[in-house]
Protein backbone atom coordinates (compact mmCIF):
# COMPACT_ATOMS: atom_id res chain seq x y z
CA UNK A 1 0.00 0.00 0.00
CA UNK A 2 2.91 2.29 1.21
CA UNK A 3 4.27 1.29 -2.21
CA UNK A 4 1.34 2.77 -4.61
CA UNK A 5 1.73 6.03 -2.29
CA UNK A 6 5.10 6.48 -3.04
CA UNK A 7 4.78 5.65 -6.62
CA UNK A 8 2.32 8.61 -6.66
CA UNK A 9 4.89 10.69 -5.34
CA UNK A 10 6.74 9.98 -8.05
CA UNK A 11 4.27 9.96 -11.26
CA UNK A 12 6.76 12.45 -13.15
CA UNK A 13 8.83 9.71 -13.60
CA UNK A 14 5.94 7.10 -14.00
CA UNK A 15 4.35 9.53 -16.50
CA UNK A 16 7.57 10.12 -18.75
CA UNK A 17 8.08 5.89 -18.67
CA UNK A 18 4.61 5.61 -20.21
CA UNK A 19 5.32 8.71 -22.67
CA UNK A 20 9.16 6.86 -23.88
CA UNK A 21 7.07 3.67 -24.13
CA UNK A 22 4.51 5.41 -26.77
CA UNK A 23 6.86 7.27 -28.05
CA UNK A 24 9.46 4.40 -29.11
CA UNK A 25 7.58 1.54 -29.98
CA UNK A 26 6.96 2.58 -33.43
CA UNK A 27 9.60 5.01 -33.81
CA UNK A 28 11.42 4.90 -37.24
CA UNK A 29 8.20 3.41 -38.51
CA UNK A 30 6.60 5.95 -41.46
CA UNK A 31 3.04 5.06 -40.62
CA UNK A 32 4.45 5.54 -36.70
CA UNK A 33 1.32 5.61 -34.05
CA UNK A 34 -0.91 4.33 -36.43
CA UNK A 35 0.61 0.97 -35.90
CA UNK A 36 -1.23 0.43 -32.86
CA UNK A 37 -4.74 0.36 -34.94
CA UNK A 38 -2.94 -1.20 -37.68
CA UNK A 39 -1.68 -4.09 -35.92
CA UNK A 40 -4.77 -5.64 -34.94
CA UNK A 41 -6.80 -5.13 -38.28
CA UNK A 42 -4.19 -6.88 -39.94
CA UNK A 43 -4.05 -9.42 -37.68
CA UNK A 44 -7.97 -10.04 -37.37
CA UNK A 45 -7.53 -9.56 -41.90
CA UNK A 46 -5.52 -12.64 -41.44
CA UNK A 47 -8.05 -14.92 -39.49
CA UNK A 48 -10.89 -14.03 -41.81
CA UNK A 49 -8.90 -14.62 -44.68
CA UNK A 50 -7.88 -18.31 -43.28
CA UNK A 51 -11.44 -19.43 -41.58
CA UNK A 52 -13.83 -17.11 -43.16
CA UNK A 53 -12.49 -17.66 -47.00
CA UNK A 54 -10.41 -20.95 -46.72
CA UNK A 55 -12.27 -22.50 -44.24
CA UNK A 56 -15.43 -21.37 -45.54
CA UNK A 57 -16.77 -21.17 -42.30
CA UNK A 58 -19.96 -18.85 -42.74
CA UNK A 59 -20.50 -17.39 -38.95
CA UNK A 60 -22.99 -14.31 -38.86
CA UNK A 61 -20.78 -11.50 -37.50
CA UNK A 62 -17.67 -13.41 -37.85
CA UNK A 63 -15.37 -10.36 -37.95
CA UNK A 64 -17.31 -8.79 -35.01
CA UNK A 65 -17.07 -11.53 -33.16
CA UNK A 66 -13.31 -11.74 -33.62
CA UNK A 67 -12.30 -8.29 -33.14
CA UNK A 68 -14.46 -8.10 -29.86
CA UNK A 69 -12.32 -10.86 -28.12
CA UNK A 70 -9.12 -10.08 -29.59
CA UNK A 71 -8.66 -6.86 -27.83
CA UNK A 72 -8.49 -7.65 -24.41
CA UNK A 73 -6.41 -10.66 -25.66
CA UNK A 74 -3.85 -8.28 -27.23
CA UNK A 75 -3.97 -6.28 -24.29
CA UNK A 76 -3.11 -9.17 -22.25
CA UNK A 77 -0.29 -11.35 -24.24
CA UNK A 78 1.58 -7.36 -24.86
CA UNK A 79 1.65 -6.91 -21.35
CA UNK A 80 2.94 -9.89 -20.80
CA UNK A 81 5.63 -9.84 -23.40
CA UNK A 82 6.51 -6.24 -22.55
CA UNK A 83 7.06 -7.80 -18.83
CA UNK A 84 10.56 -9.32 -19.25
CA UNK A 85 12.09 -6.04 -20.63
CA UNK A 86 10.14 -3.87 -17.83
CA UNK A 87 13.16 -4.24 -15.11
CA UNK A 88 15.93 -5.91 -17.40
CA UNK A 89 16.29 -3.14 -20.23
CA UNK A 90 15.87 -0.11 -17.38
CA UNK A 91 19.01 -1.24 -15.25
CA UNK A 92 20.82 2.09 -16.78
CA UNK A 93 17.73 3.95 -14.47
CA UNK A 94 17.88 1.32 -11.85
CA UNK A 95 21.67 1.73 -10.81
CA UNK A 96 21.42 5.71 -11.52
CA UNK A 97 18.88 7.00 -9.21
CA UNK A 98 16.44 6.14 -6.37
CA UNK A 99 12.63 5.45 -7.84
CA UNK A 100 10.06 2.96 -6.34
CA UNK A 101 10.59 0.24 -8.54
CA UNK A 102 7.38 -0.90 -9.08
CA UNK A 103 6.70 2.10 -11.62
CA UNK A 104 8.57 -0.07 -13.88
CA UNK A 105 5.30 -2.78 -14.24
CA UNK A 106 3.04 -0.24 -13.78
CA UNK A 107 4.70 1.91 -16.57
CA UNK A 108 4.05 -1.39 -19.03
CA UNK A 109 0.57 -1.77 -17.87
CA UNK A 110 -0.24 2.18 -18.30
CA UNK A 111 1.48 1.79 -21.76
CA UNK A 112 -0.17 -1.21 -23.26
CA UNK A 113 -3.80 0.22 -21.29
CA UNK A 114 -3.44 3.24 -23.19
CA UNK A 115 -2.61 1.00 -26.73
CA UNK A 116 -5.86 -0.39 -25.74
CA UNK A 117 -7.94 2.58 -25.42
CA UNK A 118 -7.03 3.18 -28.92
CA UNK A 119 -7.67 -0.02 -30.28
CA UNK A 120 -11.08 0.54 -28.82
CA UNK A 121 -11.38 3.48 -30.68
CA UNK A 122 -10.68 1.66 -33.99
CA UNK A 123 -13.71 -0.76 -32.94
CA UNK A 124 -16.23 1.72 -31.98
CA UNK A 125 -15.53 3.24 -35.72
CA UNK A 126 -16.05 -0.16 -37.18
CA UNK A 127 -19.28 -0.72 -35.47
CA UNK A 128 -20.41 2.23 -36.51
CA UNK A 129 -19.29 1.01 -39.92
CA UNK A 130 -21.57 -1.84 -39.86
CA UNK A 131 -24.26 0.23 -38.45
CA UNK A 132 -24.48 -1.25 -34.83
CA UNK A 133 -25.53 1.41 -32.43
CA UNK A 134 -23.90 2.33 -29.67
CA UNK A 135 -25.98 1.28 -26.48
CA UNK A 136 -25.78 1.43 -22.33
CA UNK A 137 -24.02 -1.96 -22.14
CA UNK A 138 -21.12 -1.11 -23.63
CA UNK A 139 -20.16 -0.10 -20.58
CA UNK A 140 -19.48 -3.67 -19.33
CA UNK A 141 -16.40 -3.05 -21.06
CA UNK A 142 -15.11 -1.18 -18.20
CA UNK A 143 -15.09 -4.27 -15.10
CA UNK A 144 -14.02 -6.70 -17.70
CA UNK A 145 -11.02 -4.43 -18.42
CA UNK A 146 -9.96 -4.30 -14.61
CA UNK A 147 -10.13 -7.84 -14.53
CA UNK A 148 -7.21 -8.42 -17.02
CA UNK A 149 -5.62 -5.79 -16.18
CA UNK A 150 -5.26 -6.69 -12.49
CA UNK A 151 -4.27 -10.52 -13.78
CA UNK A 152 -2.14 -9.08 -16.26
CA UNK A 153 -0.29 -6.79 -13.98
CA UNK A 154 0.21 -9.74 -11.30
CA UNK A 155 1.93 -12.14 -13.78
CA UNK A 156 3.69 -8.98 -15.21
CA UNK A 157 5.17 -8.09 -11.79
CA UNK A 158 6.44 -11.43 -11.37
CA UNK A 159 8.15 -12.26 -14.62
CA UNK A 160 9.64 -8.46 -14.61
CA UNK A 161 11.41 -9.39 -11.30
CA UNK A 162 12.22 -13.02 -12.26
CA UNK A 163 13.78 -11.91 -15.67
CA UNK A 164 16.10 -10.34 -14.04
CA UNK A 165 18.03 -13.36 -12.75
CA UNK A 166 17.10 -16.10 -14.90
CA UNK A 167 17.10 -15.48 -18.86
CA UNK A 168 15.00 -18.33 -19.70
CA UNK A 169 11.76 -16.62 -18.34
CA UNK A 170 11.85 -14.79 -21.84
CA UNK A 171 11.60 -17.85 -24.02
CA UNK A 172 9.27 -19.75 -21.64
CA UNK A 173 6.87 -16.84 -21.68
CA UNK A 174 6.40 -16.03 -25.43
CA UNK A 175 5.93 -20.43 -25.95
CA UNK A 176 2.89 -20.02 -22.78
CA UNK A 177 1.60 -17.08 -24.31
CA UNK A 178 0.78 -19.76 -27.47
CA UNK A 179 -0.30 -21.94 -25.98
CA UNK A 180 -2.66 -19.80 -23.61
CA UNK A 181 -4.22 -18.12 -26.53
CA UNK A 182 -5.79 -21.56 -27.90
CA UNK A 183 -6.88 -21.76 -24.29
CA UNK A 184 -8.63 -18.76 -24.45
CA UNK A 185 -12.51 -18.28 -26.80
CA UNK A 186 -10.44 -15.80 -29.42
CA UNK A 187 -11.07 -17.83 -32.55
CA UNK A 188 -13.95 -19.97 -31.14
CA UNK A 189 -16.73 -19.41 -29.31
CA UNK A 190 -16.46 -20.82 -25.79
CA UNK A 191 -19.62 -23.24 -26.41
CA UNK A 192 -16.83 -25.23 -28.61
CA UNK A 193 -14.83 -25.97 -25.37
CA UNK A 194 -17.83 -26.34 -23.61
CA UNK A 195 -20.10 -28.58 -25.49
CA UNK A 196 -16.26 -30.67 -26.43
CA UNK A 197 -16.61 -34.66 -25.30
CA UNK A 198 -13.73 -37.29 -26.30
CA UNK A 199 -16.30 -39.89 -26.72
CA UNK A 200 -14.26 -42.38 -27.82
CA UNK A 201 -10.91 -41.46 -26.66
CA UNK A 202 -8.10 -43.46 -28.17
CA UNK A 203 -4.81 -42.04 -27.08
CA UNK A 204 -3.63 -41.02 -23.66
CA UNK A 205 -3.71 -37.44 -23.71
CA UNK A 206 -7.79 -37.63 -24.91
CA UNK A 207 -8.00 -40.48 -22.36
CA UNK A 208 -6.40 -37.65 -19.77
CA UNK A 209 -8.54 -34.90 -20.82
CA UNK A 210 -12.03 -37.01 -21.41
CA UNK A 211 -11.73 -38.39 -17.61
CA UNK A 212 -10.82 -35.11 -16.15
CA UNK A 213 -13.26 -33.05 -18.48
CA UNK A 214 -15.58 -31.40 -15.86
CA UNK A 215 -12.92 -29.76 -13.61
CA UNK A 216 -11.06 -28.61 -16.85
CA UNK A 217 -14.37 -27.01 -17.97
CA UNK A 218 -14.33 -25.59 -14.99
CA UNK A 219 -10.75 -24.33 -14.96
CA UNK A 220 -11.48 -23.19 -18.41
CA UNK A 221 -14.28 -21.13 -17.48
CA UNK A 222 -12.57 -19.30 -14.68
CA UNK A 223 -9.78 -18.44 -16.31
CA UNK A 224 -9.84 -13.87 -16.20
CA UNK A 225 -9.23 -13.95 -19.65
CA UNK A 226 -11.97 -16.11 -20.73
CA UNK A 227 -14.16 -13.99 -18.50
CA UNK A 228 -12.49 -10.91 -19.89
CA UNK A 229 -12.91 -12.55 -23.39
CA UNK A 230 -16.70 -13.01 -22.76
CA UNK A 231 -17.48 -9.76 -21.11
CA UNK A 232 -16.20 -8.01 -24.33
CA UNK A 233 -18.24 -9.99 -26.43
CA UNK A 234 -21.52 -9.81 -23.90
CA UNK A 235 -20.88 -5.59 -23.64
CA UNK A 236 -20.23 -5.22 -27.16
CA UNK A 237 -22.27 -7.89 -29.33
CA UNK A 238 -25.25 -8.60 -26.95
CA UNK A 239 -26.00 -5.94 -24.55
CA UNK A 240 -25.15 -7.91 -21.84
CA UNK A 241 -26.71 -11.11 -23.10
CA UNK A 242 -24.82 -13.89 -23.13
CA UNK A 243 -23.38 -14.11 -26.34
CA UNK A 244 -23.64 -17.97 -26.84
CA UNK A 245 -27.36 -17.60 -27.35
CA UNK A 246 -27.20 -14.37 -29.73
CA UNK A 247 -24.81 -15.77 -32.22
CA UNK A 248 -27.71 -17.98 -33.65
CA UNK A 249 -29.66 -15.06 -33.25
CA UNK A 250 -28.01 -12.40 -35.74
CA UNK A 251 -29.14 -14.91 -38.71
CA UNK A 252 -32.26 -15.76 -37.27
CA UNK A 253 -34.15 -18.62 -38.59
CA UNK A 254 -36.16 -19.64 -35.37
CA UNK A 255 -35.50 -23.45 -34.87
CA UNK A 256 -31.23 -22.38 -34.40
CA UNK A 257 -32.89 -19.66 -32.28
CA UNK A 258 -34.58 -21.87 -30.41
CA UNK A 259 -31.60 -24.75 -30.46
CA UNK A 260 -29.26 -21.98 -29.68
CA UNK A 261 -31.87 -21.16 -26.59
CA UNK A 262 -32.30 -24.95 -25.06
CA UNK A 263 -28.22 -25.00 -25.03
CA UNK A 264 -27.57 -21.77 -23.31
CA UNK A 265 -30.40 -22.61 -20.47
CA UNK A 266 -28.40 -26.34 -20.32
CA UNK A 267 -24.77 -24.22 -20.03
CA UNK A 268 -26.37 -21.54 -17.69
CA UNK A 269 -27.23 -24.69 -15.67
CA UNK A 270 -23.71 -25.89 -15.74
CA UNK A 271 -21.59 -22.76 -15.36
CA UNK A 272 -23.67 -20.14 -13.76
CA UNK A 273 -22.45 -17.38 -14.71
CA UNK A 274 -21.71 -14.93 -11.46
CA UNK A 275 -19.60 -17.63 -9.19
CA UNK A 276 -16.84 -17.62 -12.27
CA UNK A 277 -16.99 -14.17 -12.65
CA UNK A 278 -16.53 -14.03 -8.96
CA UNK A 279 -14.14 -16.10 -8.82
CA UNK A 280 -12.23 -15.03 -11.86
CA UNK A 281 -12.12 -11.77 -10.20
CA UNK A 282 -10.67 -13.34 -7.16
CA UNK A 283 -7.69 -14.91 -9.03
CA UNK A 284 -6.85 -12.00 -10.64
CA UNK A 285 -6.60 -10.00 -7.27
CA UNK A 286 -4.73 -12.31 -6.13
CA UNK A 287 -2.73 -12.88 -8.91
CA UNK A 288 -1.84 -8.56 -8.69
CA UNK A 289 -1.79 -9.16 -5.11
CA UNK A 290 1.13 -11.94 -5.20
CA UNK A 291 2.78 -10.25 -8.23
CA UNK A 292 3.46 -7.34 -6.55
CA UNK A 293 4.56 -9.09 -3.20
CA UNK A 294 7.41 -11.38 -5.27
CA UNK A 295 7.94 -8.09 -6.95
CA UNK A 296 8.83 -6.45 -3.96
CA UNK A 297 11.21 -9.09 -2.49
CA UNK A 298 13.40 -8.97 -4.89
CA UNK A 299 13.52 -5.25 -6.15
CA UNK A 300 16.49 -4.36 -3.52
CA UNK A 301 18.31 -7.03 -5.76
CA UNK A 302 17.87 -5.30 -8.82
CA UNK A 303 20.93 -3.00 -8.64
CA UNK A 304 23.34 -5.37 -7.79
CA UNK A 305 22.72 -7.80 -10.85
CA UNK A 306 25.29 -6.64 -13.78
CA UNK B 1 23.09 19.62 11.37
CA UNK B 2 24.42 16.51 10.02
CA UNK B 3 23.53 16.01 6.21
CA UNK B 4 24.92 12.71 6.08
CA UNK B 5 24.70 10.21 8.46
CA UNK B 6 26.51 6.62 8.34
CA UNK B 7 26.17 3.86 11.34
CA UNK B 8 28.44 1.12 11.10
CA UNK B 9 27.10 0.27 7.36
CA UNK B 10 27.81 -3.25 5.94
CA UNK B 11 27.50 -4.52 2.38
CA UNK B 12 27.34 -7.89 1.35
CA UNK B 13 27.74 -9.43 -2.39
CA UNK B 14 27.30 -12.34 -3.57
CA UNK B 15 29.98 -13.36 -5.95
CA UNK B 16 28.88 -16.58 -8.70
CA UNK B 17 31.34 -18.66 -9.53
CA UNK B 18 29.56 -19.23 -12.83
CA UNK B 19 26.92 -16.63 -13.57
CA UNK B 20 23.41 -18.62 -13.24
CA UNK B 21 21.25 -17.31 -15.52
CA UNK B 22 19.28 -19.93 -16.50
CA UNK B 23 16.71 -22.51 -14.48
CA UNK B 24 18.61 -25.10 -15.80
CA UNK B 25 22.39 -24.17 -14.31
CA UNK B 26 20.45 -23.00 -11.02
CA UNK B 27 18.95 -26.41 -10.64
CA UNK B 28 22.18 -28.37 -11.49
CA UNK B 29 23.97 -25.91 -8.74
CA UNK B 30 21.05 -26.92 -6.12
CA UNK B 31 21.76 -30.76 -7.12
CA UNK B 32 25.04 -30.64 -6.64
CA UNK B 33 24.89 -29.35 -3.15
CA UNK B 34 26.76 -26.25 -4.57
CA UNK B 35 25.87 -23.01 -3.28
CA UNK B 36 27.24 -21.05 -6.49
CA UNK B 37 28.61 -18.03 -5.50
CA UNK B 38 31.45 -16.60 -2.51
CA UNK B 39 30.05 -14.45 0.22
CA UNK B 40 32.00 -11.04 0.42
CA UNK B 41 32.02 -7.83 2.49
CA UNK B 42 32.34 -4.78 0.31
CA UNK B 43 31.91 -2.85 3.39
CA UNK B 44 32.19 -3.43 6.79
CA UNK B 45 31.05 -1.41 9.56
CA UNK B 46 31.70 2.24 8.02
CA UNK B 47 30.65 5.05 10.01
CA UNK B 48 30.68 8.38 9.37
CA UNK B 49 28.67 11.89 9.76
CA UNK B 50 28.86 14.42 7.19
CA UNK B 51 28.02 18.45 8.21
CA UNK B 52 25.21 20.28 5.94
CA UNK B 53 27.60 22.21 3.85
CA UNK B 54 30.49 20.07 4.00
CA UNK B 55 32.25 18.78 1.04
CA UNK B 56 33.89 15.05 1.71
CA UNK B 57 36.49 13.02 -0.60
CA UNK B 58 36.17 9.62 -0.90
CA UNK B 59 39.69 7.68 -2.08
CA UNK B 60 41.09 4.20 -1.95
CA UNK B 61 42.26 1.51 -4.08
CA UNK B 62 39.93 -0.17 -6.82
CA UNK B 63 37.37 -2.57 -4.82
CA UNK B 64 37.46 -0.76 -1.61
CA UNK B 65 33.99 0.11 -1.55
CA UNK B 66 33.73 3.57 -2.53
CA UNK B 67 31.32 3.22 -4.99
CA UNK B 68 29.08 0.59 -2.92
CA UNK B 69 28.96 3.75 -0.43
CA UNK B 70 27.98 5.63 -3.23
CA UNK B 71 25.30 3.85 -4.79
CA UNK B 72 23.64 3.24 -0.91
CA UNK B 73 23.87 6.94 -0.56
CA UNK B 74 21.78 7.48 -3.59
CA UNK B 75 19.01 4.92 -2.43
CA UNK B 76 19.98 2.58 -5.46
CA UNK B 77 21.84 -0.29 -3.09
CA UNK B 78 20.50 -1.37 0.35
CA UNK B 79 22.94 -1.61 2.95
CA UNK B 80 22.78 -5.33 4.31
CA UNK B 81 23.23 -4.11 7.95
CA UNK B 82 23.51 -0.88 9.50
CA UNK B 83 21.37 2.29 8.92
CA UNK B 84 22.46 5.08 7.19
CA UNK B 85 20.73 8.61 6.37
CA UNK B 86 20.88 11.37 4.03
CA UNK B 87 18.84 15.14 4.34
CA UNK B 88 17.29 17.15 1.76
CA UNK B 89 17.19 16.65 -1.64
CA UNK B 90 20.07 14.44 -3.30
CA UNK B 91 21.71 14.54 -6.76
CA UNK B 92 23.88 11.30 -7.73
CA UNK B 93 25.24 11.81 -10.50
CA UNK B 94 26.38 8.17 -10.85
CA UNK B 95 26.53 6.56 -14.23
CA UNK B 96 26.41 9.66 -16.27
CA UNK B 97 24.83 9.56 -19.84
CA UNK B 98 23.40 6.78 -19.18
CA UNK B 99 19.65 5.85 -18.95
CA UNK B 100 19.47 8.00 -22.31
CA UNK B 101 16.96 6.57 -24.69
CA UNK B 102 18.86 5.89 -28.17
CA UNK B 103 15.73 6.47 -29.66
CA UNK B 104 14.40 9.68 -28.62
CA UNK B 105 15.59 13.23 -28.78
CA UNK B 106 18.29 15.00 -27.13
CA UNK B 107 15.22 17.10 -25.80
CA UNK B 108 13.27 14.38 -24.62
CA UNK B 109 15.32 12.45 -22.84
CA UNK B 110 16.49 15.17 -20.94
CA UNK B 111 12.88 15.67 -19.72
CA UNK B 112 12.94 11.91 -19.20
CA UNK B 113 16.46 12.53 -17.00
CA UNK B 114 15.19 15.16 -15.08
CA UNK B 115 11.76 13.49 -13.60
CA UNK B 116 14.16 10.73 -12.52
CA UNK B 117 16.07 12.86 -10.43
CA UNK B 118 13.51 14.47 -8.97
CA UNK B 119 12.49 17.72 -10.90
CA UNK B 120 8.71 18.46 -12.46
CA UNK B 121 7.94 18.73 -15.91
CA UNK B 122 7.62 22.83 -15.41
CA UNK B 123 11.10 23.05 -13.51
CA UNK B 124 12.67 20.66 -16.34
CA UNK B 125 11.04 23.66 -18.87
CA UNK B 126 12.70 26.80 -16.52
CA UNK B 127 15.98 24.88 -16.38
CA UNK B 128 15.70 23.53 -20.61
CA UNK B 129 17.75 26.41 -21.94
CA UNK B 130 19.82 26.38 -19.24
CA UNK B 131 21.17 23.06 -19.73
CA UNK B 132 21.12 23.04 -23.52
CA UNK B 133 23.31 25.74 -22.83
CA UNK B 134 25.62 23.86 -20.66
CA UNK B 135 26.47 20.99 -22.22
CA UNK B 136 26.63 23.17 -25.79
CA UNK B 137 24.46 21.46 -27.36
CA UNK B 138 21.86 23.86 -28.85
CA UNK B 139 22.01 22.12 -32.59
CA UNK B 140 21.56 18.72 -31.64
CA UNK B 141 18.25 18.67 -29.29
CA UNK B 142 16.13 17.25 -31.62
CA UNK B 143 18.22 14.57 -33.08
CA UNK B 144 18.40 10.87 -31.55
CA UNK B 145 21.10 10.45 -28.93
CA UNK B 146 21.97 7.70 -30.47
CA UNK B 147 23.43 10.01 -33.08
CA UNK B 148 25.73 11.76 -30.76
CA UNK B 149 29.19 10.87 -29.82
CA UNK B 150 30.04 9.43 -26.57
CA UNK B 151 31.21 13.33 -24.71
CA UNK B 152 28.29 14.34 -25.80
CA UNK B 153 26.33 12.17 -24.34
CA UNK B 154 28.41 12.49 -21.06
CA UNK B 155 27.78 16.44 -21.57
CA UNK B 156 23.97 16.34 -21.81
CA UNK B 157 24.19 13.81 -18.37
CA UNK B 158 26.39 15.98 -16.39
CA UNK B 159 24.49 19.05 -17.95
CA UNK B 160 21.04 17.71 -16.31
CA UNK B 161 22.48 16.58 -13.49
CA UNK B 162 23.90 20.10 -12.19
CA UNK B 163 20.66 21.69 -13.41
CA UNK B 164 19.29 19.81 -10.18
CA UNK B 165 18.74 22.31 -6.93
CA UNK B 166 20.32 19.47 -4.48
CA UNK B 167 20.57 19.72 -1.25
CA UNK B 168 23.23 16.90 -1.57
CA UNK B 169 25.30 16.19 -4.76
CA UNK B 170 27.25 12.43 -4.41
CA UNK B 171 29.73 12.51 -7.28
CA UNK B 172 31.36 9.11 -8.63
CA UNK B 173 34.04 10.00 -10.54
CA UNK B 174 33.17 12.39 -13.29
CA UNK B 175 35.81 14.87 -12.49
CA UNK B 176 37.17 14.22 -15.64
CA UNK B 177 34.21 13.96 -18.19
CA UNK B 178 34.24 15.48 -21.66
CA UNK B 179 37.32 17.47 -23.40
CA UNK B 180 39.70 19.86 -21.40
CA UNK B 181 37.42 22.89 -22.08
CA UNK B 182 33.94 20.97 -20.76
CA UNK B 183 36.40 19.50 -17.53
CA UNK B 184 37.29 22.87 -16.54
CA UNK B 185 33.85 24.14 -16.92
CA UNK B 186 32.50 21.04 -14.86
CA UNK B 187 34.89 21.39 -12.41
CA UNK B 188 34.33 25.18 -11.94
CA UNK B 189 30.22 24.25 -11.75
CA UNK B 190 30.96 21.91 -8.84
CA UNK B 191 33.12 24.59 -6.88
CA UNK B 192 30.22 26.35 -7.39
CA UNK B 193 28.22 24.10 -5.33
CA UNK B 194 30.68 24.45 -2.88
CA UNK B 195 31.03 28.15 -2.62
CA UNK B 196 26.72 27.77 -2.27
CA UNK B 197 27.37 25.50 0.70
CA UNK B 198 25.50 22.57 -0.87
CA UNK B 199 26.92 19.13 0.74
CA UNK B 200 29.41 17.22 -1.42
CA UNK B 201 30.67 13.76 -1.34
CA UNK B 202 32.85 13.04 -3.98
CA UNK B 203 34.33 9.47 -4.85
CA UNK B 204 37.63 10.10 -7.20
CA UNK B 205 40.59 8.74 -8.23
CA UNK B 206 41.59 12.12 -9.21
CA UNK B 207 43.11 13.35 -5.91
CA UNK B 208 44.72 16.62 -7.16
CA UNK B 209 40.61 17.61 -7.67
CA UNK B 210 39.77 15.88 -4.64
CA UNK B 211 42.22 18.43 -2.30
CA UNK B 212 40.12 21.20 -4.16
CA UNK B 213 37.12 20.12 -3.43
CA UNK B 214 37.01 18.81 -0.34
CA UNK B 215 38.16 19.71 3.30
CA UNK B 216 38.17 16.70 4.66
CA UNK B 217 38.04 13.08 2.90
CA UNK B 218 37.81 9.21 4.18
CA UNK B 219 40.35 6.89 2.98
CA UNK B 220 38.32 3.14 2.35
CA UNK B 221 40.73 0.30 2.44
CA UNK B 222 38.66 -3.42 0.95
CA UNK B 223 35.67 -1.93 2.93
CA UNK B 224 37.04 -0.44 6.12
CA UNK B 225 37.93 2.87 7.06
CA UNK B 226 41.50 3.47 7.33
CA UNK B 227 41.47 7.78 8.00
CA UNK B 228 38.63 10.40 8.06
CA UNK B 229 40.63 13.84 8.23
CA UNK B 230 41.46 16.66 6.61
CA UNK B 231 41.73 16.01 3.09
CA UNK B 232 45.42 17.08 2.85
CA UNK B 233 46.88 14.85 5.59
CA UNK B 234 44.75 11.96 4.10
CA UNK B 235 45.65 12.10 0.60
CA UNK B 236 49.46 12.66 2.03
CA UNK B 237 49.36 9.52 3.92
CA UNK B 238 47.24 7.80 1.22
CA UNK B 239 50.05 8.29 -1.70
CA UNK B 240 52.52 7.36 0.85
CA UNK B 241 51.19 4.26 1.70
CA UNK B 242 50.75 3.73 -2.19
CA UNK B 243 54.15 4.33 -2.22
CA UNK B 244 55.50 2.06 0.41
CA UNK B 245 53.73 -0.46 -1.18
CA UNK B 246 55.47 -0.36 -4.81
CA UNK B 247 58.54 -0.24 -3.58
CA UNK B 248 58.26 -3.36 -1.84
CA UNK B 249 56.89 -4.80 -4.80
CA UNK B 250 59.86 -4.00 -6.70
CA UNK B 251 61.87 -5.38 -3.59
CA UNK B 252 60.64 -8.59 -3.79
CA UNK B 253 61.23 -8.43 -7.44
CA UNK B 254 65.05 -7.63 -7.14
CA UNK B 255 65.12 -10.04 -4.39
CA UNK B 256 63.65 -12.67 -6.20
CA UNK B 257 65.12 -12.24 -9.43
CA UNK B 258 68.80 -13.46 -8.67
CA UNK B 259 67.60 -16.20 -6.74
CA UNK B 260 66.09 -18.12 -10.30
Amino acid sequence: MSELLEVLRYREILWNLVRRNLKVRYKNSVLGFAWSLLNPLMQIGVWYFVFNILFGRDEPNFMAFLVTGFLPWLFFSQTIMDSTAAVTQEMPLIKKAYFPRTILPVSVLLSNLIHLGFAFIVLLALFALWGVDLNIHYLWVIPSTILVALFAYGICAMLAAWSVFYADVKFIVSNLLGLWFFLTPVLYPLKLVLNKTFESPDNWVEFFLQSHLPLLKKLYVIDPLTIAVEGYRSALLHGGENFIRVTAAANATPADQAAALALQTSLRAQYPTLPYIIGAAVIAVATAVIGQIIFRRKADAFAEQG
Amino acid sequence: MSAIEVRDVWKKYRRPHVKTTSVKEAALAILRGQQGYDEFWALQGVSFEVQQGEAIGLIGPNGSGKSTMLGMLARVLKPTRGTMSVRGRVCPLLELGTGFHPELSGRENVFLNSSLLGLTRRETHQRYDSIVDFAELGEFMDSPVKTYSTGMVIRLGFSVAVHMDPDVLLIDEVLGVGDEHFQHKSFGRLLEFKEEGRTMFVVSHNLQSVGILCERAIWLDRGRMVKDEGSDEVITKYKAAVEAWERSLAEAKTRDAPAS
